[in-house]
């Protein structure tokens, strides 16, 4: 939206060409400006500038809608809302399962299971909707080169032996999960940005990135000075990114965070605020 | 009639042509009439009527105001601010420790602003606000609606819903105790599908779109004139990627304020913001203090702050202009945010963290 050219916000040739000699040609440039400066660029008075702010406002801003209507909405279509993760008390916490267009966040000391959960709920998603499912393709970003498709063969062909009965059966559904290995956060972030057209041409309703944290600690050191803000920045572009295509697309988006130890007076081990499912992003 | 013709909002090359040839007055325009003016500076005569429309415009206001009438400028006496803010209302947050020490609740006209790490319940504060502004007068409310732009995407409305559903049921169980004709009448009106069309939801995703709609926000407010809360919730996260240029952020941000002290005066509505929490680095250890420096700390009226005691979470009003700071203790049930049972107010800022800018508090004796 920011970078919506002036000339389609419906303001006139003459106008759109005077502010492209003073380099403002997107809505950002306009909306940037204070007042005083707008005046002075566009030549017309306090009143026509307020107009043009308005009009070039009402390009950008978003739509208005009531809480009734994202409620009707909602309640159109209920068991699109969660991916069940078909462990009932897990279910029944999380009031359903993994709900569909926000962000989760999955964190735990090494070997407790994360990327076994992820790799179970990448199978789940590709089963059809009559069995719990999202009946779509997955995709998979693994910073750990942890992923195993043998052991997720493994857990298809024992959890759902009646349903993947047959070779095919299986094959099918590991063609369906696109497994994506980034080893820099420049990567990660460089594929996130890049999974929009993904989703849309590979009919994509789960992503997982396995994991956050990795990638993270291992190329900012939180206790040289510039990487705090440099690190911030990459999480919340990431995570703003990440939300966007989760609520477009409606779909979960699983992350995976590490935990850290928090030298503060208890002993207690806190999970690393690493995380951009968090909005904090923090240094432990 | 004596303004300067430097002062008047015409458009700058107007107005250099004007000072080249000599016009010092709005009055020496007005007399000079459209014709005479379009000779004397060279421009058509339908830009110089406009021109002396705006000037005539201009000091018609400036006369009015000068009358003591209603203007960009409001003057009026300190007992008439008095009689206005006693008899206006507060928004009710359900949790009555953190409306005593509100001084009622959430106030009209005033920008409050909640900061607090992720997960300690401003979201949910925010949403049982935009719930409490549409209780019915009669009940004790202020019977309004609410505006609630969204950075963060945390707005679940299926969350909206429980809150909504326990907040009529309580005015139900009111209703019934007391008996009352206009309590009745009141909840016919005040039910779940009411409450939830009421509330108008906006989506920014980045700054562009906050300040977008912020700009548009009066218009909005103009037409839906009932609104009487307006929540931003997340004000710090479009700010704080992809801003090499710090100083555009602070203008951006101051000029954001400026914007919803006037919207939050204008239509006698309370402006709520969240903000996040960073970690300043100090000499030996590391602090956490609200996000987006040090000058946004300016533009909120009232702040409190909201963190963590273990596992007990806890408000802290930090910034107030008529309340004493203090920290209270609240809880996130499945209705909402409520007290903690029995309610308990610690008026002391002692066992809480001393703010080490502030000058500690002394007990005075009343006499």
């Amino acid at each position: 939206m920011a970078a919506k050219k002036l000339r389609r916000a419906q303001l006139s040739q003459e106008m759109c060409e005077r502010l492209s000699r003073y380099q403002i040609t997107t809505c950002q440039d306009f909306l940037c400006l204070s007042l005083l400066e707008l005046m002075k660029v566009t030549g017309q008075s306090y009143y026509e500038v307020q107009k043009l702010l308005c009009k070039v406002s009402q390009a950008c801003a978003p739509k208005m809608q009531t809480a009734y209507e994202m409620k009707l909405r909602k309640s159109v279509n209920p068991s699109s809302a969660f991916l069940s993760t078909t462990l009932h008390s897990l279910d029944r916490v999380l009031h359903g399962g993994v709900p569909c267009g926000s962000l989760t966040e999955i964190t735990s000391p090494p070997g407790c299971g994360k990327t076994q959960f992820c790799i179970m709920v990448s199978v789940l998603a590709t089963l059809p909707v009559s069995m719990g499912g999202l009946d779509g393709a997955v995709i998979y970003i693994d910073t750990e080169s942890a992923f195993s498709a043998e052991r997720l063969i493994e857990i298809a062909a024992n959890r759902f032996p009646a349903y993947f009965d047959s070779d095919e059966k299986l094959f099918c559904m590991t063609c369906s999960i696109h497994l994506y290995r980034e080893l820099t956060c420049c990567s990660v972030l460089k594929r996130i940005m890049s999974l929009e057209e993904e989703i849309i041409s590979k009919k994509v309703k789960l992503i997982i990135i396995d994991s956050v944290a990795s990638v993270v600690r291992k190329e900012f050191d939180t206790k040289l000075q510039g990487n705090l803000a440099e690190r911030s920045n990459f999480l919340t572009r990431g995570a703003s990114v990440l939300k966007y295509l989760a609520e477009e697309f409606s779909i979960p988006v699983i992350l995976t965070n590490q935990i850290t130890t928090s030298l503060s007076s208890g002993p207690a081990t806190q999970a690393d605020l690493v995380s951009p499912a968090d909005d904090l992003s923090l240094s432990e | 009639m004596q303004r300067e013709v430097g002062t008047l909002p015409l458009a700058p090359a107007l107005r250099a042509r004007l000072a080249a040839a000599g016009f010092q007055t709005a009055q020496e325009l007005l007399d000079t009439g459209p014709c005479g003016l379009s000779k004397e500076i060279g421009i058509s005569r339908e830009e110089a009527l406009e021109a002396l429309q705006v000037v005539r415009q201009e000091c018609h206001g400036d006369a009015a105001r000068t009358a003591g009438g209603s203007g960009a400028t409001r003057r009026c006496t300190a007992l008439e601010l008095l009689e206005e803010e006693q008899t206006q209302g507060f928004i009710i947050t359900f949790c009555s420790a953190l409306d005593n020490i509100l001084g009622g609740g959430m106030q009209l006209t005033k920008i409050t602003e909640i900061c607090g790490a992720p997960g300690v319940g401003k979201t949910q504060l925010c949403m049982q606000l935009a719930v409490d502004v549409q209780i019915p007068e009669c009940f004790g409310g202020v019977a309004g609606e609410a505006v609630f732009i969204d950075t963060e995407g945390s707005f679940m409305v299926d969350r909206v819903v429980d809150i909504a559903a326990a907040c009529v049921q309580h005015c139900h169980l009111i209703a019934e105790a007391q008996q009352e004709e206009d309590h009745q009448k009141a909840l016919e009106t005040f039910s779940l599908e009411n409450i939830l069309s009421h509330i108008y939801y906006f989506r920014c995703r980045d700054y562009i779109e906050l300040l977008a709609q912020v700009y548009l926000l009066p218009e909005f407010l103009s037409e839906h004139s009932k609104v009487r809360l307006v929540v931003i919730d997340g004000i710090a996260f479009p700010f704080r990627h992809d801003f090499e240029d710090l100083s555009l952020r602070t203008r951006l941000l101051n000029g954001l304020a400026q914007q919803l002290i006037i919207i939050a005066n204008d239509h006698k509505s309370a402006v709520v913001l969240t903000n996040q929490m960073t970690t300043r680095i100090g000499q030996n250890q590391s602090t956490l203090v609200p996000a987006l420096g040090e000058s946004w700390g300016h533009a909120a009226t009232v702040r409190l702050i909201f963190h963590w005691d273990n596992s007990q979470r806890l408000a802290t009003l930090y910034k107030s202009p008529s309340q004493k700071e203090s920290t209270i203790a609240y809880h996130i049930t499945s209705h909402g945010f409520r007290d903690v049972q029995p309610p308990a107010v610690t008026h002391s800022a002692e066992g809480t963290e001393v703010n080490p800018r502030k000058r500690p508090r002394t007990e005075e004796e009343k006499q």
